[in-house]
């Protein structure tokens, strides 16, 4: 049988400029550009917004306190690459960006990592700078100040529910209704 | 604004805004049926927000023709009878397949990006707020639909023949868009509007260069269905009963 879902794509947005990028969730698309548009969608149709990153869940690693040990030996040989840098430091809450580290594998990295951002964090997760699909820079209003001007109202909002039950308690009969 | 021009800048208004409401309307139809659930939300958005800029204009059309903009837009969505919309064919045509719902879509937002920006800048104040406003989400529409042309041209034979397919059905229709409406020219040389027959040709250029990427060929020529405005095809009925449903079998109960 055929797989017949996308992939899963880690999705991750700052909130303004003075915040770090958080992980939100996770969408599903063909490829990073379907995923970076899925992910405003899903994630940005109502709050602040400066920036959203992408990244395919496979290209994700992520360790914990207790799993730091049990890392495989680091590659002696492999690319050096940058690899952005996320940690959490409550069970609640989200990964939240904490700078880079230079690796030449995502074990290396997790490694690296654990070592240069510890102070509270009991789970590191790296991603490889270059599959990030990041939000143009320059674009920033089509993307995102849409979504400002937009009045968000709750359910509660609107009459419509109590007029249902009025309706079915046949306060408002249509015309024509005997 | 010349006072005998008002009427004709109102028609225009209400032209656009049922273009908008009942191409949101067709497209509200894939709630809950798009193939994937994040496209399914996206899709969402996109005609919640086509019903917003049709609100938008409405209330516009509803200040110049003196009504009430509060009431008045409702009045004209729920309580007309399809010989009144003014809505081009395109927008009433049934949804097809997601290739057909897409590039219709598509074909519409180049069609914004062509004439927003010109009317960003219409010597009737109110009406460059409104266009100025709505272009910035129309730029993310476009780059959606774009997207979503792409990788239909060029994603697999299915696809690719489905798409090509829509846009044999779609292209004639779509050709109404750049039809001159009454007085337009009047309008334009005050300032008030640009001349669709000069937005025809841009927005040609953009869609061969998109199609190019997407492995499809611009149709020739082609001809529009009908050049007038108040005949529509025998989709719009079907639409309207649906649509204004539940506002006539409960009037004036407010929701």
């Amino acid at each position: 049988m055929t797989d017949t879902q996308w992939p899963r794509f880690y999705v991750f947005k700052q909130d303004s400029p003075d915040f770090p990028h958080l992980n939100c969730g996770s969408v599903h698309a063909s490829d990073g550009e379907m995923a970076l548009l899925n992910a405003r969608d899903v994630f940005v149709r109502r709050p602040d917004c400066v920036s959203l990153w992408v990244a395919p869940a496979s290209r994700v690693a992520e360790v914990t306190v207790e799993g730091l040990a049990a890392l495989e030996s680091p590659a002696t040989s492999g690319q050096e690459q940058d690899y952005e840098v996320f940690t959490k430091s409550a069970s609640k809450g989200q990964h939240a960006r904490v700078g880079k580290v230079v690796a030449n594998s995502p074990a290396d990295a997790l490694r690296k990592a654990s070592e240069a951002f510890n102070s509270d964090s009991w789970v590191w997760m790296v991603v490889p700078s270059a599959v990030i699909v990041a939000s143009p820079e320059d674009e920033g209003p089509a993307w995102f100040e849409a979504a400002h001007d937009r009045p968000f109202r709750h359910q509660s909002f609107y009459r419509t529910e109590r007029l249902i039950r009025e309706i079915k308690a046949g306060q408002h009969d249509p015309p024509g209704d005997d | 604004m010349k006072a005998d021009l008002k009427p004709d800048l109102a028609s225009y208004l209400l032209a656009m805004a049922d273009d908008e409401m009942i191409l949101a309307h067709r497209n509200s139809e894939w709630t809950g049926h798009a193939p994937i659930l994040e496209e399914d939300i996206a899709f969402t958005n996109l005609a919640v927000d086509e019903m917003g800029h049709a609100g938008l204009w409405y209330r516009l059309h509803a200040d110049l023709a003196d009504e009430d903009p509060e009431t008045y837009p409702d009045r004209l969505v729920f309580f007309r009878e399809a010989p009144f919309f003014r809505n081009i064919q395109m927008v009433e045509l049934l949804r097809g397949d997601w290739a057909f719902s897409m590039l219709r879509q598509y074909l519409f937002d180049v069609a914004e990006s062509v004439w927003l920006p010109d009317l960003a800048s219409s010597s009737y104040q109110p009406l460059a707020e409104t266009a100025s406003k709505i272009a910035r989400e129309e730029m993310y529409h476009l780059r959606h639909t774009q997207a979503w042309i792409r990788r239909l041209g060029r994603g697999t034979p299915e696809s690719h023949r489905r798409l090509s397919q829509a846009l044999d059905e779609i292209w004639p229709y779509a050709l109404q868009l750049f039809v001159p409406q009454p007085a337009e020219e009047e309008l334009a040389a005050e300032g008030l509007v640009p001349l669709k027959s000069a937005a025809r040709e841009t927005w040609l250029a953009k869609v061969e260069a998109d199609f190019k990427a997407s492995d499809l060929a611009l149709p020739d020529g082609g001809e529009p269905p009908t050049t007038d405005r108040r005949a529509h095809s025998e989709h719009l009925v079907g639409l309207l009963t649906e649509m204004q449903s539940v506002a006539r079998a409960y009037p004036g109960v407010s929701w």
